[in-house]
């Protein structure tokens, strides 16, 4: 029953408090993209958190990380334990699991949620992560903003919603041989890539209300996949338009089966 | 701890296929394979797939709900036998017509665990046991290899759109 | 699993163990002890040889499960790549025969290890 902090959101269903603290949710990437997720995963009332995050905040993080502050910078605190901290100064008695390490070195707790954020910065990094989560049976949502071009510089992102049996991010058209090849050929380096806070928030926000949606099915729209491209020029987020001819609901990728712990043939 | 974790899509069709009438059995049952995943709290028990009883397997017996026969069992030693490589299990699935917290009733707890020595002889490397759903809520008991004892699970999520998750401390 | 029986079997004449399984729909066999070619260390590894392009533009990959060195310097670009639950390296190599059965594909992908570019 919402009251209280939570009377606002009554409109997601009179067990919508039960259902979000049912989740167990992880956050792969605590960043630009990941501390805004974070926040607002806790602002809602989610309590049950995997986060992951190896990377300490810097100076030139403070221009977009969430719940950074200059002395954070100054010491060069974990980002872990700043999303820690606004989990927990939000959340009465939140369970939160941190790993200020790779999710692959540790991606056991990973296991354990139904919805796994993910906020990195390559391709093959999102692509192992949604094998982990089609493999355990977990929700998918990929989140991810850049900056490109001059004159003017055009903001573009993306938000992916890749769940069990529906569409991988291959099939909508997202994890595409092209821009695999050119990061491979870049050897995966990614740069001092621009990043900016308020596209970030726009891409927050869009993936957290995906995830409250498959949580308290508020919408009824019951989404199998999503795709949504953001335009920061325009000011616009639309559905991609590859899943125009994608069957959303089935994937090639991922037999249905194949679940659990991996199984290989003797040969 | 352990979780018993299955699709929405799974999941619906399963509910689909037991709430179908039968000419003479009460109510129906079903078998779901599953297969194990660790985690850091334990271990999953993640549902493969769903094998339907044909309607000719039901034996008509008015003093239960539901009686399968040996031809049932039969198609299920198959299916374990098939599923060794992969050490999927089967879990013995039925539904109770009421909302909330569901256990096994005095007729499940006389017939339902004597079926799984049968499953464990068949894929001793594989988890094997029995699911309950109610209207709302979910109970599960998983034998693990190696393990002649059950385990109650402590968590049974259905993972689409929607949602949900049962949780036995909630219950409490 | 769609290849040649007969492929297959010479691959085994590489390793001491060999496995087959795929993920992300992409097809991998897992070679237990691995012999490397002479100057390499160590003699043997165990491997992931991925036959077909994985859609990074290499048309297939040796990954590694520990580091390995050989005569030449090679740039191990892939570092900490989850495959199976596990974490694998790889070095820069393009095969450049065309439709090579397995046991070709992997010899050519070993060149990588002892060739000078």
């Amino acid at each position: 029953m919402n009251q209280g902090r939570t009377s606002r959101q009554s409109f997601l269903g009179p067990d919508s408090d039960e259902r979000i603290a049912s989740i167990t949710v992880g956050v792969v990437g605590l960043g630009g993209g990941g501390s805004h997720v974070v926040q607002q995963l806790a602002h809602i009332g989610f309590r049950d958190f995997v986060i992951y995050d190896d990377d300490v905040v810097e100076d030139s993080n403070l221009n977009r990380l969430v719940g950074g502050t200059s002395g954070d910078a100054l010491s060069l605190l974990p980002k872990l334990d700043i999303a820690q901290r606004t989990i927990h100064g939000l959340v009465t008695g939140a369970r939160v699991r941190g790993f200020a390490c790779r999710w692959q070195n540790q991606p056991e707790a990973l296991r354990e949620c139904q919805i796994v954020f993910g906020c990195v910065d390559s391709y093959v990094g999102r692509s192992e992560l949604e094998v982990s989560c089609r493999r355990y049976l977990a929700h998918y949502i990929d989140v991810g903003m850049d900056v490109h071009g001059t004159n003017p510089p055009i903001i573009g992102g993306q938000v992916v919603q890749s769940s069990p049996g529906g569409a991988c991010m291959r099939c909508m058209g997202y994890l595409t041989p092209a821009r695999l090849s050119e990061e491979a050929a870049r050897y995966g380096e990614a740069g001092a890539r621009p990043q900016v806070v308020w596209p970030n928030g726009v891409l927050a926000s869009t993936a957290v209300g995906l995830a409250v949606d498959l949580v308290c099915d508020w919408t009824k729209k019951r989404r199998r996949a999503e795709y949504l491209v953001y335009d920061g020029n325009k000011g616009t987020m639309l559905q991609s338009v590859t899943l125009n001819h994608v069957d959303l609901a089935s994937c090639p990728h991922f037999p249905v089966g194949d679940l659990g712990e991996p199984f290989e043939v003797e040969l | 701890m352990i979780e018993v974790r299955v699709s929405r899509e799974m999941y619906e069709a399963m509910r689909a296929d037991l709430a179908r009438p039968h000419e003479f059995a009460a109510e129906r049952v079903g078998f779901s394979m599953g297969r194990i995943g660790i985690t850091a709290s334990g271990c999953m028990i993640l549902l493969t797939r769903y094998c339907s009883v044909p309607d000719e397997h039901y034996i008509d017996d008015p003093t239960v709900g539901a009686r399968i026969g040996t031809d049932a069992l039969t198609a299920v030693a198959h299916a374990i036998y098939h599923g060794r490589a992969k050490a999927e299990g089967v879990f013995h699935v039925h539904v109770h017509e009421h909302y909330g917290k569901t256990g096994m009733s005095r007729t499940d707890k006389a017939e339902l665990p004597k079926l799984v020595p049968g499953f464990r002889s068949v894929g001793p490397q594989a988890p094997h046991g029995i699911i309950i759903w109610s209207l709302d809520h979910a109970a599960a008991w998983v034998w693990l290899p190696g393990s002649s004892e059950p385990v109650r699970a402590d968590k049974t999520s259905i993972v689409g759109a929607p949602i949900s998750v049962f949780r036995e401390e909630w219950l409490s | 699993m769609n290849y040649p029986p007969e492929q297959v079997e010479e691959l085994k004449a590489y390793c001491s163990k060999l496995h087959y399984f795929e993920e992300a729909g992409f097809p991998y066999f897992r070679m237990g002890g691995l012999r490397l070619p002479t100057g390499c260390s160590p003699v043997e590894v165990e491997a992931l040889y991925c036959p077909v392009d994985r859609g990074d533009g290499y048309p297939s990959r040796l990954f590694f499960l520990e580091p390995v060195s050989g005569p030449f310097s090679r740039n191990w670009h892939v570092s900490n790549l989850h495959i199976q639950g596990q974490n694998w390296t790889a070095y820069s190599w393009k095969v450049g025969v065309a439709n090579p059965t397995l046991a070709v594909g992997l010899v050519e992908l070993m060149k990588g290890l002892t060739r000078p570019q």
